[in-house]
Parts: C-alpha cells; structure tokens; sequence
C-alpha cells in the first residue's frame, strides 16, 4: 500500500474537471429544468387559485342574486295578485258601468216606448172619443161637436165676462182659436156674444191643426178655452189606472 | 497480486506513463458527463420528462435533500461538490462488477486526492461562508487550547475519510480475487454483490461525511444554535 503522488495530484485535477462537467451538464441543467417547472407549476397554481377565487366570487354573488330573488319573490306574488285584484275590479266595474248604461239607455228606450205608446193610445182613444162624440152629437141631436162646444162657450161667456172683460184691459180684438174652421153661423154666435159682453170688440178667427179640438179664446191677457184636453187627459189616466191594474194582477198570478 | 492499479500503465503520452487508476477515473468522468450531456440535451420546460430525465432529478433533488437536512441551508455549490463526491464513488464502486475493471477508488492514490479535495474544501467553503477571520477563529472554539486538538482534527478526518474508503472498496476487490481463485462459481458472484451494497454505503458515508465537515465549518454560531435548539426539540 502506497499513496503515488502524482496520481493524487492527477486525480485532484479530475476530480475538479468532473466537479465543473458535471455542473456544466448535469446540476445546472437539470436544476434549472426543475426550478423553471417548479416556477410553472407555482404560476398555474397561482393562476387556477385566481380562478378558484373568482369562480368563489361568481358562486357567492350568484347565491346571492338566488336569495334576492327568492326574498323578492313574495313581494313579486304579492304586487302579481293586488294587480289582478285591481284588473278584476277595473273588469267587474266596467261591467257593471256596461250594464248600468245599457240599463239605463233600455229605461230610457221603454220610457220612450212608453211615451210613444201613451201619445199613440191618447191619440187614438181621443180619436175615437170625438168620433164617438161627433157621431153621438150627430145623431142624436144634429149637431157638430164645433157647433155644440161653441154654443156652450156663449153660454158660459156671461159667467167670466167680468173677469175677460178687466183682464183684456184695453185690448178691442179677442182672437178665436180653433182646430178646424168654426161654422159661419157659430163665428157669428160667438161675435154677438163677445159684443154683448164688450160692444167695440171684434173677433178674429184663427184656425191651427195642432190645437185640441174645442175653442180658445184670447183676449188681451186673458184666455178662455173650452177644449177636448181634460177629457183626453181623464182618458189618458184611466187607460194608465187600467193597465196598472192589468200589470199588477200579472204579477201576483205569476208570485 | 496487486493491491492499487496504480502502478498498472495503461498507455504512455509523450513519455509520460497513464496509469489504470487515471484510465478508470477518466473513464467514469466520460460514462458520467456524456450520460448527464445525452439527457439534458434539448431540455425544455414544455417538454415532460422521459424516465432518464427523471432518474437523474431523482438523484440530484436526493443529494440535494440529504445536503439540505444536513446543513439546513441549500447550497448549490455544496450540491455540485459533494453530489460529485457521491456520484463519482458510486459510479466508481459499482463498475467493480465489471470484469477487468479495476475501480478508482480501490486506489489510495484517489482516495488520498478525495480526502485532500474534502480537506481543501472545507476551509474554502468555511472562508467563503463566514470569512477567513470567522473561520480561523473556530479552531480556537470552544478556546484557544482546543487549536492542536483542531487541528489535528482536521487532519484526521482526512485521514480516516481516505483510509475507509480505500480500505473499503480495496478489501472488495481483493476478496474477491482470492474468491474467485479458491471458488471461482459462486462466492465472487456474493462477494461482488455485497461490494455492491457496500460501494454505494460508501459513497454515501463519503458524501456525508464531506457534507458534515464543510457544513460544520460554513456553520455560523447562530446556525449552531438554532440547530442545538431543534435537536432538542
């Protein structure tokens, strides 16, 4: 056993160069590699830590957004229901301004219906009561119905000339009004009787279709008629008092 | 028989004789670079590692975490020393099972050159780490009496470092020489595969070693005290 110097010596120096080769070649490259993995690694790490966060953050604002909504949804259920309340009410009173008014326009209509008819039934029932007046006059006692009321209204002229005569103040013509032209020897009755009640008057006969048949008298302020209207009227209430009478009992047969 | 290969000339430059010892180690530094120059070629870090890339981090990240459990600082500079250390022993002790090569390390010659690279080592590595007037002061520590017992110290380590060793992988080689003569078919075939065993415990214990020397000599009063305190945790 024996140490040969320059061998040490040689193998020194070899032990060196393998130091610095393999450090060149081994240590330096493989180190690097794994740092430069490592460091990879971190940065990945780094970078899903950051979209791990932001997925946390996207998770919670979505629970959040979750539990608004769920917290909202009452309210929402609530505002849904009082608006279809409100709907239902707008519709019902629509409906029932809808009926009112159709109500009122099909009372208006009957009311007119009826009027019509009333008008209608007074016409005709005052027709057929100056016919049948006319017919009776005239029959039994050869007088027209004209002739006869203008005979009555010089009877009665004496009753209320006083008042005629105050009320005509200074007026010197009476007009005489009629719905058909009045006879000439009833004119001339008439005439002599306004004459006896006021000398100086004189008549003028009117004639107008629209009036009721009978006599109106006018003078100055005053006038006098002697017509058909009350009777039509008493007419007119007793056809009413009939047919309230034909309803009445209509219903208490239909209770 | 021979005990060292050193006195073996291989070939002769210029009238200058190179021994087997010199072959063999110019040898392992060619197995050792070329291996290391084929696998870290094209090394990208998009590239996944093949299995020798792997095989080799393994072994580096493993010298490099007894290093860092040793001295409890990562010291790249301390990795290449001590990592060559081990790599260069190893590769060493496990071509004894080749037939006709005779390792390095079965030569005092490159223990001895092991031992005086480790004892060289460890005041540069202590000068570079705590300065020169740091360093020579921890001979005169725990006090100035204990400088002979420091010195001679240091100078047994290398001694013994360069003993064991030699004597380790020697004492293989030769046992199994004279195996081999007295029972050439079995006991060189056991003989070789506990030199094995014990080739890489002996790089390790070499490698070690190394570690424990230059880290006790970078090691700061500080270091020592944060040390002591873990120990006793």
């Amino acid at each position: 056993m024996s140490i040969d110097w320059i061998t040490v010596a040689a193998q020194i120096v070899n032990f060196l160069v393998l130091v610095w080769l393999l450090r060149r070649f081994l240590y330096r490259p493989i180190l690097d590699g794994i740092d430069a993995r490592e460091k990879e690694i971190a940065d990945r790490m780094a970078e899903a830590a950051g979209i791990a966060a932001a997925a946390r953050a996207a998770e919670a604002d979505h629970l959040a957004e979750i539990a608004a909504l769920r917290a909202d949804r009452a309210g929402t259920l609530e505002e849904a229901r009082r608006s279809a309340e409100a709907e239902r009410d707008a519709l019902l009173d629509e409906a029932q301004n809808r009926l009112s008014k159709e109500e009122t326009e099909r009372e208006a209509r009957r009311a007119e219906e009826a009027h019509a008819y009333s008008a209608e039934l007074r016409r005709a029932g005052a027709n057929a009561l100056l016919s049948l007046t006319r017919k009776a006059l005239w029959d039994l006692a050869d007088e027209t119905l004209e002739q006869r009321i203008a005979a009555h209204a010089v009877t009665q002229l004496g009753a209320v000339a006083k008042d005629l005569h105050s009320a005509a103040g200074d007026s010197r013509q009476a007009v005489a009004l009629s719905r058909d032209p009045l006879p000439d020897d009833v004119r001339a009755s008439l005439g002599a009787a306004l004459a006896d009640i006021d000398p100086g008057v004189t008549v003028r006969f009117v004639t107008d279709p629209s009036l009721a048949p009978g006599l109106t008298l006018r003078m100055g302020g005053a006038q006098v008629a002697w017509t058909v209207d009350s009777y039509l009227d008493g007419l007119e209430s007793l056809l009413e008092h009939h047919a309230r009478r034909t309803v009445t009992r209509g219903l208490t047969d239909a209770a | 028989m021979e005990l060292t290969p050193d006195s073996n000339i291989v070939f002769t430059i210029g009238g200058f004789g190179i021994n087997k010892t010199a072959f063999n180690t110019w040898l392992i530094m060619a197995l050792l670079t070329v291996t290391s120059m084929l696998v870290t070629r094209n090394l990208r870090p998009d590239v996944p590692p093949n299995r020798w890339r792997t095989a080799l981090e393994v072994i580096v990240k493993g010298i490099e975490g007894q290093i860092a459990e040793i001295t409890r600082r990562p010291d790249r500079r301390l990795l290449h020393f001590s990592g060559t250390l081990f790599l260069f022993i190893v590769t060493s002790n496990l071509l004894l099972v080749v037939p006709g090569f005779d390792p390095p390390t079965a030569s005092l010659s490159t223990t001895a050159a092991l031992a005086l690279s480790v004892l060289v080592a460890v005041p540069l590595f202590g000068i570079a780490s705590r300065g020169l007037g740091g360093y020579l002061h921890s001979y005169l520590e725990p006090s100035a009496i204990m400088l002979p017992f420091n010195i001679v110290s240091e100078a047994s380590r290398g001694i013994s470092l360069a003993i064991r060793l030699y004597g380790n992988i020697m004492s293989g080689a030769v046992i199994a020489a004279i195996l081999l003569g007295v029972a050439p078919f079995f006991f060189p075939v056991v003989m070789d595969m506990l030199g094995l065993l014990t080739g890489v415990i002996q790089a390790y214990i070499f490698a070690i070693l190394a570690t424990v020397y230059i880290s006790s000599a970078t090691a700061t009063p500080t270091d020592r005290t944060e040390a002591k305190g873990k120990d006793q945790t």
